[in-house]
């Protein structure tokens, strides 16, 4: 290939790579976390919901809609766990009223605070840490998105011609850039699929209103509204409000394992209850396919008779299955925990490509010291990106560990869980950052090492401390972390204090500028 | 930075959404089991971004700018009266 036309890939990957490689970190390490979102919760939130329900599921749901008939419009019976009732005021209520039973079988309403973890993490994820609501947030991971697409591809290009040799080299020697180079590249390439998946997925997470619009204008003539709903015809008797009862729960589950016998169900989503316009949605896992989300089969309330099964996982259309692979692709949702695992750590390997392709762009641009007395000084724009680096990156790792564990310990202690725990992500990020702009890299990096080890070794402490565990996984895995992270941390001090001193990862190097902190 | 880099963009961005919103439409006409094919939109929504962002990404082969503005606009030609022309037939 020629030569001009690597040197042009160069400059994109380079460019796209800058621009979005801290916002992609803090997505990858959240989106790491998410895959273990729910295990999360369980271990902030350890009492929540543990008592066994002593009514019936039919009995809750009637008796919660005597006490609040405007349940009966819309809402959904969990059978994870102890059985209970939401009802969510919008599609994304965060905050959703429950319904559960309590000791003597009496109803307690009351509005879901609780749900902390699960929901930061997530958020974190979708908005790459941006404190923006979620829909600007995940428009902005969306642009980052297509140019990390860009970036996979411009990278891809630019390795091929030195592929077959360069692949598989780890050069372990004296070069450290050299070794981070060739890590980064073979991250890359192995993780292809994974990225390109993800940074096209990301891309229609934050973009598909525009990419609905434009469909609409250019292609459908202004008629994709009704061309929609040729597949999702509305039920039969919608709208008639005539009392008529609704299938109790033992039978809609008979109905579901008789349709759909690969199907766990987790939930059943009612509409218009005890109506004659009365819908189901058994929604459930089937760890064999490919699902979106989760699959749901759609029943009639009152007959059973199927309504749709366009997202049941197994028996689907072709085009609903092929899209419902793109969401299973994204969220790592087939294959059970194996898969889960193996997202896990491929996102927290995405994680690592963003931060060491920081680390080359800065060392590229490196002015070493060759014969001279003097210790050049480093640009401007590199002190920056490597404060920024160290800042946002450690500063995310040490910040969510330090939200879920307070999570923890603020449950029961003020009204809003929710918010407080977020407030301490952003504050320990805020101040990483600011930490490291203003002292620069080389000291803070091992600090803030140290920092994220403190806060992820926060989590098996806490247990400890309190003396149980919901999720005796979670401790063990913060464990392992925290441990890496505490030897991160002493072997970069190491370097700071002895490492080369024409960059910007020496301390040594601010003494003699006069910026020792 | 020189000036084909930003022309090229443009060109990947302006016409290379254009070509993907194209191909979209040519999937939603005459892909298999025609318009009203039970959640093709979804796919048909879902088929923009990876055409989109292959087309942006491959602009940058192009030797000048000017070239990637004809090469995509030419396509941009043939794929859109094809597009338009199934359209017509199938309504």
């Amino acid at each position: 290939m020629r030569t001009d036309i690597i040197r042009t890939y160069k400059a994109v990957h380079t460019w796209t790579g800058i621009t979005t490689g801290l916002l992609l970190f803090v997505a990858f390490y959240a989106g790491a976390l998410t895959m273990f979102k729910q295990t999360l919760q369980r271990w902030s939130e350890p009492v929540s919901l543990a008592v066994a329900a002593p009514i019936g599921a039919d009995q809750l749901i009637a008796r919660t809609l005597a006490l609040h008939p405007e349940f009966a419009k819309d809402f959904t019976l969990h059978l994870d766990g102890p059985a209970r009732l939401s009802m969510k005021q919008s599609r994304r209520d965060t905050e959703p009223m429950l319904a559960i039973a309590g000791a003597e079988g009496d109803i307690v309403v009351r509005q879901d605070r609780s749900s902390g973890v699960d929901w930061l993490v997530d958020v974190v994820h979708r908005t790459a840490g941006l404190p923006v609501d979620l829909e600007l947030g995940t428009a902005i991971t969306g642009l980052a998105a297509a140019l990390y697409a860009l970036a996979l591809i411009s990278g891809l290009i630019i390795l091929l011609p030195s592929l077959v040799k360069d692949l598989f080299a780890l050069r372990l020697g004296k070069n450290v850039k050299r070794l981070w180079m060739d890590a980064h590249n073979l991250v890359g390439l192995v993780s292809l699929p994974f990225h390109l998946v993800m940074a096209f997925s990301a891309v229609v997470f934050g973009w598909h209103d525009l990419f609905y619009d434009a469909l609409d204008q250019g292609v459908y003539q202004g008629r994709m509204a009704a061309i929609m709903r040729i597949s999702n015809p509305p039920p039969p008797f919608a709208g008639d409000k005539t009392p008529v009862r609704t299938l109790d729960v033992a039978a809609i589950l008979a109905r579901s394992a008789e349709i759909a016998p690969g199907l766990h169900p987790t939930a059943i989503e009612y509409r218009n209850f005890g109506t004659k316009a009365a819908t189901l949605r058994v929604v459930g896992d089937d760890p064999r396919y490919l699902v979106r989300g989760h699959g749901f089969l759609s029943l009639g309330g009152t007959d059973g008779a199927v309504l749709n099964r366009e997202y049941l996982p197994g028996q689907q259309g072709t085009y609903s299955a092929v899209v419902s692979s793109f969401f299973a692709l994204h969220f790592g949702e087939f294959g059970g925990d194996t898969v889960r695992w193996g997202y896990f750590f491929l996102g927290l390997s995405g994680a690592f490509l963003f931060y060491s392709g920081n680390l080359l762009w800065i060392e590229s641009r490196r002015r070493p010291r060759r014969g001279q007395v003097e210790v050049p000084s480093q640009n401007r724009s590199t002190r920056i990106m490597a404060g920024l680096s160290v800042g946002v990156c450690l500063g995310t790792v040490a910040g969510l560990s330090a939200s879920i564990v307070a999570a923890r310990w603020l449950q029961g202690q003020f009204l809003d869980v929710n918010g407080w725990s977020r407030a301490v992500f952003y504050l320990v990020l805020v101040l990483a950052v600011g930490h490291a702009l203003r002292h620069g890299a080389a000291p803070s990096a091992p600090r803030l090492l140290w920092l994220a080890a403190g806060a992820t070794m926060a989590l098996p402490l806490t247990s400890l401390v309190l003396g149980r565990t919901a999720a005796p996984g979670v401790d063990a895995v913060a464990l392992g972390a925290g441990v890496v992270l505490a030897l991160s941390a002493r072997k970069t001090a190491r370097r700071v204090a002895r490492g080369p001193i024409d960059s910007v990862w020496s301390a040594a190097r601010l003494e003699k500028e006069g910026l020792q902190s | 930075m020189n000036a084909h880099w930003w022309s090229k963009s443009l060109a990947g961005i302006v016409c290379g959404f254009a070509l993907a919103l194209g191909l979209a439409g040519l999937l939603a006409w005459a892909g298999p089991g025609g318009v009203n094919a039970i959640n093709k939109t979804q796919l048909v929504m879902w088929s923009i971004a990876p055409l989109w962002l292959t087309a942006l990404s491959l602009v940058f082969l192009f030797p000048t700018g000017r070239q990637a503005w004809a090469w995509l606009g030419g396509a941009n030609l043939v794929v859109w009266s094809a597009m338009l022309l199934t359209r017509a037939w199938a309504v």
